[in-house]
């Protein structure tokens, strides 16, 4: 049975063109970047061109790129960086974020907060459709707010943000930095316009097609940071440690493909994700979740009212089908989504989540095999 | 065959996996995330899915994890810390038996189109009077049919327990020899979702308010001393009773709501007759009725010889005395003729 791979939310295909890119990087003599050969010259420059390429595809001036090992922690570093930068400077903290960010984001936050009572953390509550409302983002606003944090689109259900919208009002009422987690987003949307006006963007490469443990944090207008990991004093002492240059050259790879593939790619794969969506409506219970707004092409959500989760992606992955139940966990478990609870969704319908993903190889043979093998699963399911 | 194994990522789940796999049938691996809060001692920690995902992958078997954090908390742990409130003493493992993994997985993998469920517990399935029926395991010290006593024959039916007639000592050498890493971890002792750090009297403090009451002698009713938490205070305990005189004294009955803890000495605190709740009897098969019986009244308690009287509330009589057994707790029947096999079980009353 050949298996239909739906979760590139979860991580995409590794692109042959990306792998390419990186080759010279990941055999024999590579120089260390800081060093003061020609090894590292070379490697130097080529890790430098990187950090221009992906400055310019988010449409940020060149050289301010911090780059890290992936997008986990390139949240961390905008999050844990600029609170800790904050409470320095002025003895606290008050972060805001959305209640649908990812938990890169979410669990940062509420560790800094656990750690010292001098960080405080708000969370701004989204509509029915998953949609952060500017008013609301800026009632939360304090004089001591270091730092709101929205996503561009978020990584479950795949309803974008009006970043541009948000980051203005925040600026136009307070000095907080604004962040954007891109990570969801990246493969989708043009980053120059989904989001302009933000101070930082995170994103990540495997989500593209790159190689994980590879991100980058982009600072858009001088940001002032507290380096999280110390020692070497790379990355203009905001990240220490030896710099991967194979990564980073994976990532401007990786962004670069996308940017060239961008229009062509959403187009076709949004007409599949659409007879995905037509085809599946009509079982008993379904539902799309965020059908209404704007969503990325690639993520097809549904719910399926009574069912669990758990049964649905297991007789899924019977059938061949790769697709998850929400976002993935370390413990492979599925939790009722803190995103569809955010949402206010019925916990009965929440508990009956399937996230299908597709991506730039995705085919239409694929989602024929997706919607039988659904349609199996929730004629048994009922059934039963 | 087409099995699911409930894999906790301790060893006995490893080797029922294992041996269900020799035996040729088509295993596939669950393991059960209950518990999203901390808690180390027990069954679901992102470790222990990670020592049963490398099983797995050793005995070449798909491995899934199932989530049933919020059935857990619905049906085990908040009963647990309403119990408590009220000074009872519920046994959780057999809830989460009862209630999660031989309620909603079996059902689930009956959905999921599996044959059948197993699990790693130290019981038999047996047959007793043409009807499936549940038997002590060989190994007497870790028999586990106590906890799954409420499972009735139609559950059981469905139910493989592969290590049943095997020691633990064969079992560890067992998955030694299959080269799983779980061979020599060890044994979980306490609640799952209790970390050892903490305690019960952790887990309970951040869920209660805690009511200090007066301990007195149920005899004398002379006051002994306070204690600051009733709810943790059990039935038939003897430790941590104030004694000014310095004599050995057992609780007798918990009275949170009248902030009182009666204790006794020994020969005032033993019973031959122990309450049960109303309409809590469950039998594996043909209904129990009036008549002699082996009562077992914790997971590893000696069986007693005892009778049932149904009249009333229900009551078992107890041929020698033994200590007050808590409210909350389960006892647990075995046939009279048949020692080895599970009658039934139902859950004892306050006093």
């Amino acid at each position: 049975m050949s298996s239909a791979y739906l979760d590139y939310a979860a991580s995409a295909p590794r692109r042959d063109d990306v792998y390419a890119a990186m080759e010279p990087w990941l055999h024999g003599v590579v120089g260390n970047p800081s060093g003061a050969h020609g090894e590292s010259r070379r490697a130097a420059r080529a890790l430098e061109e990187a950090r221009d390429e992906v400055a310019e595809l988010v449409g940020s001036p060149p050289g301010a790129v911090v780059f890290t090992g992936g997008g986990t922690e390139s949240c961390h570093l905008a999050i844990a960086g600029v609170t800790r930068e904050a409470v320095r400077r002025t003895g606290r903290a008050h972060v805001v974020v959305s209640a649908i960010e990812h938990h890169a984001v979410l669990d940062s936050a509420y560790a800094l907060a656990a750690q010292s009572e001098t960080v405080r953390v708000a969370q701004s509550p989204v509509g029915a459709d998953g949609v952060v409302d500017a008013d609301v983002l800026a009632g939360l606003l304090e004089a001591s707010t270091a730092l709101v944090s929205v996503m561009t689109a978020n990584n479950e259900t795949g309803v974008v943000e009006p970043i541009a919208q948000l980051a203005a009002r925040v600026h136009q009422e307070s000095a907080a930095v604004f962040h954007t987690d891109a990570v969801a987003a990246a493969p989708w949307l043009d980053l120059r316009t989904a989001t302009a006006g933000a101070d930082l963007v995170s994103l990540c490469a495997h989500k593209l097609g790159g190689p994980v443990n590879s991100g980058a944090l982009v600072l858009r207008r001088p940001v002032d940071l507290m380096a999280v990991s110390a020692g070497g004093g790379q990355e203009r002492g905001r990240r220490g440690g030896t710099v991967d240059v194979a990564a980073a050259v994976g990532l401007a790879a990786a962004l670069r493909v996308h940017d060239r593939e961008r229009q062509q790619v959403t187009d076709r794969v949004r007409g599949l994700r659409d007879r995905l969506e037509r085809a599946v409506a009509a079982l008993p219970g379904c539902q799309v979740t965020a059908a209404g707004v704007e969503r990325l092409a690639g993520t097809a959500h549904l719910t399926f009212a009574s069912l669990a989760a758990d049964e649905l992606v297991f007789l899924l992955d019977q059938a061949g089908v790769c697709a998850s139940a929400g976002a993935a966990c370390s413990s492979g478990a599925s939790a009722v989504s803190h995103v569809l609870v955010a949402m206010g969704m019925d916990p009965a319908r929440a508990g009956g989540s399937v996230r299908l993903t597709l991506g730039f190889a995705t085919t239409p043979a694929e989602v024929d095999q997706a919607v039988a093998a659904l349609g199996g699963a929730v004629h048994r399911l009922r059934a039963g | 065959m087409r099995v699911l194994v409930a894999m906790s990522g301790g060893v006995d789940s490893s080797v029922a996996a294992a041996l269900l796999r020799d035996q040729g049938h088509d295993v596939v691996g669950a393991t059960l995330k209950l518990w999203g809060g901390a808690g180390d001692s027990g069954c679901c920690s992102v470790a222990d899915v990670e020592d049963a995902r490398r099983v797995a992958q050793v005995l070449g078997i798909e491995h899934h994890v199932f989530a049933y954090t919020e059935e857990f908390r619905a049906r085990v742990v908040e009963p647990y810390v309403r119990a408590h409130a009220e000074g009872r003493t519920p046994n959780p493992c057999i809830d989460c038996n009862r209630f999660v993994k031989f309620d909603l997985l079996a059902e689930r993998a009956r959905r999921l189109g599996f044959d059948a469920l197993a699990t790693g517990h130290y019981a038999r399935i047996v047959t007793r009077h043409g009807a499936t029926a549940l038997g002590r395991g060989v190994d007497a010290a870790k028999d586990q049919s106590y906890v799954l006593a409420y499972l009735k024959s139609a559950m059981l039916d469905f139910l493989v327990l592969p290590i049943g007639e095997m020691r633990k000592s064969q079992v560890r050498a067992r998955a030694a020899a299959a080269g799983l890493r779980t061979w020599d971890k060890p044994d979980s002792q306490d609640v799952c979702f209790i970390e050892s750090a903490s305690g019960r009297a952790g887990f309970l403090g951040g869920r209660l308010t805690m009511t200090p009451a007066t301990v007195v002698d149920r005899d004398s009713g002379s006051v002994l001393g306070q204690v600051d938490a009733a709810e943790l205070v059990t039935v038939g305990q003897r430790r941590h009773v104030p004694s000014p005189d310095g004599a050995r004294r057992y609780v007798t009955r918990v009275d949170v709501a009248g902030r009182r803890v009666e204790v006794s000495p020994l020969a005032g605190a033993l019973r031959t007759r122990v309450e049960l709740v109303p309409g809590s009897l469950s039998a594996v098969g043909e209904p129990l009725g009036d008549g002699p019986v082996w009562v077992q009244v914790s997971a590893h308690a000696r069986p007693q010889a005892g009778r049932l009287r149904l009249q009333g509330n229900g009551v078992v009589e107890l041929a020698v005395p033994i200590r007050p057994v808590a409210p909350g707790q389960t006892v647990v029947f075995y046939h009279d003729d048949a020692p080895d096999i599970v009658a039934g079980a139902a859950l004892v009353a306050s006093p």
